[in-house]
């Protein structure tokens, strides 16, 4: 009999233990590709309005920098979501790692050129003949205007390429033309700093000319999709739901106040117009569903990053992108 | 000292490849996060010579950066070696400059120099030069009271006498902390060349990094390592060499 009392006092005891466990939380590690800021909105409102809790899951939205990779962070299990850019993925790929590609985040690549409104407008590609084009050597931009001016069987000696950096002061004083930007954030302030001085600026968007270099996705490992395909399946849903809403005007506010609070470096103004150039290129029509992956733009990225010697061989990116519906 | 110096940073290098190939191994890593050994070898064979003559690049700033702040720290340290308010100036005004991170500085030096020689030159100069310039300071402000009493006693003490005779008591010293002072300008340098310029090993990591590119940096490392050894060795053979020449010619003699 008191052997009986002690196995339903045990039972008990275990059926108290086993049920906050089942209700808790599953905690998943978010690696963003960037610092904070209105590029990464959406995965903000995200966790500030508690989608992410909502799902079941306990998310901490990380920082990204130059120096933190996310691919790396999945294949070191210090991440379970990342973002990376579509170079990023392709590269990691040829080197075997094992990812698939969930989101595509931004639908236009913000990765565009500037120019002043008093020079002649860049209609077609062979408008850049003559001109002196910034470009960072390494970077997607460069692999980008060599694409760029092989389309357009334009010579290399027929325009100046000067290679940049974070500092603006060769295109303030006009020695580079089209200076390469992060059309939503960096896009943003030369023309706010520009508008002051009486000037304009034109964008130079290679996705105008034919060229879809893709930008930042989500990425996850092969194994967290086929293991924990339920996790993925929330926290997508999540994280997409997040993004809908910051892109959605009548949210504007509620967006703002968000990212301020992790961005507290950028004036008001000038986040209020990084955030309606962020919703052209994450959102760019009503038609278009946040997250959807443009498969072609992903295999011209792949063909222009072999044409460039990036990559060895094909990695065959049509394979490697789920779209979870 | 020469030989030595290359076989030690190679024994530092294989244990540093060897200890990233066992995480490999170990957590079943792609080449994209740690390359493997043929692809290693693989980049080694593409990248060797670009970047040995990138390294070379690199070295000549170093050299002349080098020079520049043993110029300047000699200079400074005479001139603030006596115990007077414009000597206790320099050396505060030293330790406070010493402070401010050089990543905060140089967007300003490549504001008003650009981002070519001049800039990279005057970051190496100034990583250098401050822990140089302590130590001359350390070294030009402490007398060395045995010697020095007999000429001040006997009204023969002159400045330059006093530079010379702390100068020679601490030549060991001095030496070490030039040569060491080496590596300090080579990662002067390529700091600056990692943040602006168009040349030099700093410029060829930096893209290397924006193409997630690990094996080009092992190759690069591996060629820092080995040119700033050479150089190294070579500074501490010199410095050997002007020790034993200055304590013979000397022998005793009034200096």
């Amino acid at each position: 009999m008191r052997t009986n009392n002690l196995t339903v006092l045990l039972f008990l005891i275990c059926l108290i233990v086993a049920t906050p466990l089942s209700a808790k939380e599953i905690k998943v590690n978010y690696r963003l590709k960037w610092l904070f800021n209105t590029s990464v909105a959406g995965d903000i409102y995200a966790d500030a309005k508690g989608y992410f809790t909502q799902a079941g899951l306990s998310v901490d939205v990380k920082e990204g920098s130059p120096e933190k990779n996310a691919i790396n962070e999945l294949e070191l299990n210090y991440a379970d979501f990342g973002v990376a850019s579509a170079d990023q993925v392709i590269r990691a790929l040829d080197k075997g790692a094992k990812i698939v590609v969930i989101a595509q985040l931004f639908q236009v690549n913000p990765m565009q050129w500037i120019y002043r409104a008093d020079q002649p407008e860049i209609k077609t590609l062979a408008d850049l003949k003559g001109r002196n084009i910034g470009i960072t050597f390494g970077g997607n931009d460069e692999t980008v205007m060599n694409t760029l001016l092989a389309a357009a069987g334009i010579a290399k000696d027929e325009v100046t390429i000067t290679g940049v950096r974070f500092d603006f002061t060769p295109f303030f004083k006009r020695k580079v033309d089209v200076w390469p930007v992060y059309r939503n954030s960096q896009g943003v302030i030369l023309k706010d700093k520009l508008g002051k001085e009486g000037e304009k600026v034109y964008f130079f968007n290679p996705a105008d000319f034919g060229v879809n270099f893709v930008a930042n996705s989500v990425v996850t490992s092969e194994a967290t999709v086929k293991n924990n395909p339920d996790t993925v399946e929330k926290f997508l849903s999540a994280l997409l739901k997040g993004w809908e809403a910051a892109m959605d005007p009548a949210n504007e506010d509620f967006t703002l106040k968000a990212v301020k609070k992790r961005d507290t470096g950028t004036n008001d103004e000038i986040m209020r117009q990084q955030l309606i150039a962020t919703r052209e290129l994450i959102k760019p029509s009503a038609a278009v569903k946040i997250g959807t992956i443009d498969i072609a733009a992903w295999k011209q990225t792949e063909s222009i990053m072999l044409l460039e010697k990036q990559i060895k061989k094909p990695v065959n990116i049509e394979t490697r992108l789920i779209q979870i519906k | 000292m020469l030989f030595r110096r290359i076989y030690q940073f190679l024994i530092v290098y294989l244990i540093g490849i060897s200890f990233l190939l066992a995480i490999k191994t170990g957590l079943s890593l792609s080449d994209y996060v740690i390359p493997g050994v043929a692809l290693i070898i693989e980049t080694a064979e593409m990248a060797v010579k670009p970047y040995f003559f990138d390294v070379m690049n690199t070295l000549s700033v170093t050299v002349l950066g080098q020079f520049l702040s043993i110029i300047m720290a000699f200079t400074v340290g005479i001139a603030g070696r006596r115990s007077s308010w414009v000597g206790s100036f320099i050396k505060v005004t030293a330790y406070n400059i010493q402070a401010y991170p050089i990543v905060a500085l140089a967007p300003i030096i490549f504001i008003l120099l650009g981002d070519g020689f001049i800039s990279r030159l005057l970051i190496a100069s100034m990583i250098c030069y401050f822990p140089l310039l302590l130590s001359v300071l350390g070294i030009m402000a402490t007398p060395v009271k045995d010697i020095e009493h007999f000429y001040i006693v006997t009204g023969r003490m002159r400045w330059q006498l006093e530079v010379k005779i702390r100068a020679f008591e601490n030549l060991t010293k001095l030496t070490t902390v030039i040569s060491g002072s080496a590596t300090l300008a080579m990662a002067g340098t390529i700091v600056a060349e990692f943040i602006a310029a168009n040349a030099g090993i700093g410029y060829s990591i930096r893209i290397a990094l924006y193409q997630s590119d690990l094996a080009k940096i092992l190759i690069a490392l591996f060629m820092i390592g080995i040119i700033i050894s050479i150089y190294q060795g070579i500074l501490e053979t010199m410095g050997e060499q002007i020790k034993t020449k200055w304590s013979i010619s000397k022998k005793g003699e009034i200096l």
